[in-house]
């Protein structure tokens, strides 16, 4: 049996580990708070932005527009992949790696070039482990991402787009539907795909400057603001993994100090039986 | 002014509602120019330029810094939508823009 002084320092090193994984959770469960609050401000201008531009597109602008125009076949596309900064958030970081890779692999299947656009130094970290060539890396983009902030990653991408070098710009990121559940997926961002039976008529409308015009600002804008709320999303599921991973941490901790508690209450209790015969046996044989 | 006689105006940017109320005239900088907006106005959309945009509510007077962004009026409501939108500080009294109404 281990010995009652080796026990009691491992609980004292569980429970110093356990006080910086409670902070740690309190901490992202404060910023999860936040977080979660951006993701939900960014939704009416997301849903105002989509529904005028619904109004606004018709067919024969479809052919006009090359943000909006559906290429034949794809030979090139741009992956943009969002991670985090920073680790200790259980598995989220590789399981947004994991779906990048999989486009990746597909895309190469099928043939298609790909450039790999890497947001977060995690993602970073680990393409250039792999000796994986990446277009470009970004690791300046903070908790709290602004428009600003997906304007310079998105636009270098989007001009590409519009030039013609890549036929499909896809973005990986985690989304985020509610608190636990926060998946990572891959969206196509570009080309712009508006259903046919989403187009909606509206002639009533005084429009200035034409609605070919005002698509050709509004556009730009949209897939921005596709690159926000990827951000802001990620930025949102970062916190709600790395409160979860710290939880269970912590739990875990609580569990090993119960369970060490024990042990060294029955090794203390052995020792001092051991200590008691021990005296017992050193009296009995002064008496004779 | 006449009591339900308002414009229902949002301002909507990615970070959030800029403003969520009633307002008695717009003044919007269009892309092209200022652009007034009274009760009443016909259905528009139109793209905004980078500017100040005043909103008059009673004797109140807010101001926002607006760019990237597009306005539309429909049955009396105005949404304006802006990549930014951030509120400004209210002047002294005055030179707003936004003229009283007429007597």
């Amino acid at each position: 049996m281990a010995k009652a002084r080796d026990i009691q320092r491992r609980i004292g090193s569980i429970k110093s580990t356990r006080k910086i994984t409670r902070t740690m959770e309190m901490v992202a469960t404060s910023k999860l708070r936040r977080a979660t609050q951006r993701v939900e401000q960014a939704r009416p201008y997301a849903a105002k932005l989509q529904e005028v531009i619904e109004r606004l597109v018709t067919p024969d602008l479809v052919e006009l527009r090359p943000i909006l125009r559906q290429p034949e076949r794809i030979e090139r596309a741009a992956v943009v992949l969002i991670t985090s900064n920073r680790g200790l958030c259980g598995a989220f970081n590789t399981n947004l790696i994991r779906t990048a890779r999989d486009l990746l692999d597909r895309a190469a299947s099928d043939g298609i070039e790909t450039d790999l656009h890497v947001v977060g130094r995690k993602g970073v970290n680990f393409f250039r482990f792999r000796g994986v060539r990446m277009a470009s890396e970004r690791t300046d983009i903070g908790d709290a991402p602004t428009a600003e902030d997906a304007r310079s990653i998105i636009e270098p991408v989007a001009l590409q787009f519009v030039a013609g070098v890549v036929d499909a710009v896809f973005l990986v990121y985690s989304e985020f539907r509610s608190i636990l559940r926060t998946p990572p997926v891959a969206r196509q961002i570009l080309p712009v795909f508006v259903p046919e039976e989403r187009v909606r008529s509206g002639p009533w409308y005084i429009l200035d400057p034409s609605a070919d015009e005002i698509l050709s600002r509004l556009l730009p804008l949209y897939v921005v603001n596709a690159g926000y709320r990827a951000l802001v999303e990620t930025a949102a599921a970062e916190q709600g993994a790395r409160r979860t991973a710290m939880k269970n941490a912590t739990d875990n901790a609580d569990e090993l100090t119960y369970t060490l508690t024990r042990l060294y209450n029955r090794a203390r209790q052995a020792e001092i039986t051991q200590q008691i015969a021990e005296i017992m046996g050193g009296a009995e044989a002064l008496v004779d | 002014m006449t009591p339900g006689r308002a414009l229902r105006v949002s301002i909507i940017s990615p970070a959030g509602l800029g403003y969520d109320g009633e307002a008695e005239a717009i003044v919007a900088p269009a892309y092209d120019g200022q652009l007034g907006i009274l009760y009443g106005h016909a259905p528009m959309m139109v793209l905004l330029g980078e500017g100040e945009l005043r909103l008059r509510s009673g004797s109140r007077v807010h101001r926002f810094h607006v760019a990237r962004g597009f306005l539309q009026v429909v049955a009396n409501e105005v949404t304006v939508l802006a990549e930014e939108a951030r509120a400004l500080e209210v002047p002294e009294s005055g030179a707003t823009g936004v003229s009283p109404p007429a007597p």
